[in-house]
């Protein structure tokens, strides 16, 4: 059906597609044209270089030097990158570094105690004179209890047993 | 002639001698394919004054080349494949700007005949109708359609210049029409 219908198309509209298609294959030019043509070229000899624009310098290059070209500009930045960090680490060691042995305690303990010759001494911290040993205990409830037989200086009240709590 | 001048005339003579002879060739290759590169030229610009510009651009490339000449087989092939590019990319180039497309070019192209002027005219008009849906056809199909037009080329020129195949070429030139007759059928263009 499809192909019926468009043999037909193709019948009723094949003569006007020959024919707009043989006026533009069978365009003709205006008379003189070779003698323009050649005038021009002319023109181009006696100039040295003809008249027509050429490509780009980097489209003139062969094909394989583009990636060349990128490779070794990738190269370059990379060597430059390493010779600067390399630079930048032998300025920071300006002064003499001690070579680095471990020198073991007298007591001879491990090789964890030893101390690196660098190191800052270690020095113990004294103790403060009022400082002391202690510790916090809370009870269940969170509230410290006093107990009746408790040491206290005297004139000092203390509160009466709490008779909800259990006695201790 | 002193010495000097006679061995200077000796050394320059077979560049002056290669030079003449790439003149020739060239000016031998203009009286014969300018026409032709002409006709290819205006299949795709459809102006006169491009496809001209066109085939100017082209033999002043095969200047830039002459050393060249001896390598090329084919200088029909050659020739339209320069001046195919240099439409193609004029009007990629051009593809912002409006077609500068005119009836008095199409009429220009017609066979003159015994046709009266204003039927001259109509017809041109048709011409420039179907040769817009032309236009609207796919890239493929199109440049086959219109090398195809130009008389002077045969389908394995066409198959060269597109670098294809022959029976590729005869494909597209067919589904070309095809689609050309079914757009002509739903514009609807008056006889």
């Amino acid at each position: 059906m499809t192909l019926e219908r468009h043999t037909g198309t193709d019948a009723r509209h094949a003569g006007e597609i020959d024919a707009a298609l043989r006026a533009l294959g069978t365009a003709t030019p205006e008379p003189g044209l070779e003698g323009r043509v050649l005038t021009r070229l002319a023109a181009a000899r006696m100039q040295g270089e003809p008249m027509i624009a050429g490509p780009a310098w980097w489209r003139r290059l062969p094909r394989p030097v583009m990636p060349l070209l990128g490779f070794t500009c990738a190269g370059i930045l990379c060597a430059g990158i390493v010779a600067g960090s390399v630079s930048h680490s032998r300025h920071n060691q300006s002064g003499p570094v001690p070579p680095p042995v471990m020198q073991m305690p007298g007591t001879g303990v491990g090789a964890a105690s030893a101390m690196h010759p660098a190191a800052p001494a270690s020095t113990p911290v004294p103790a403060g004179t009022a400082s002391r040993g202690h510790s916090s205990r809370r009870n269940s409830k969170g509230r410290a209890r006093i107990t009746p037989e408790a040491h206290k200086a005297p004139g000092v009240a203390v509160p009466a047993p709490d008779s909800n709590l259990p006695p201790q | 002639m002193s010495c000097f001048e006679g061995q200077l005339a000796g050394w320059m003579s077979p560049a002056l001698a290669r030079t003449v002879d790439t003149s020739q060739t060239i000016a031998q290759l203009v009286a014969e394919y300018s026409t032709a590169l002409y006709r290819v030229a205006f299949s795709v610009t459809r102006n006169a004054a491009e496809a001209e510009d066109a085939v100017q651009e082209t033999f002043l490339r095969v200047l830039k080349h002459e050393s060249r000449l001896g390598e090329i087989r084919d200088y029909r092939v050659w020739l339209v494949r320069i001046v195919w590019n240099i439409v193609l990319d004029k009007k990629r180039r051009a593809k912002t700007r409006p077609e500068n497309e005119d009836v008095a070019d199409h009429t220009r192209t017609l066979p003159s005949g015994d046709r009266p002027a204003d039927a001259a005219v109509i017809s041109s008009q048709e011409h420039a109708r179907i040769l817009a849906l032309v236009d609207r056809l796919p890239r493929r199909e199109r440049e086959a359609l219109m090398l195809s037009a130009v008389q002077e080329l045969t389908t394995a020129e066409i198959a060269a210049t597109l670098e294809t195949t022959e029976s590729s070429v005869r494909s597209r030139i067919f589904r070309a029409r095809r689609e050309l007759a079914v757009l002509l059928e739903k514009e609807g263009i008056p006889r």
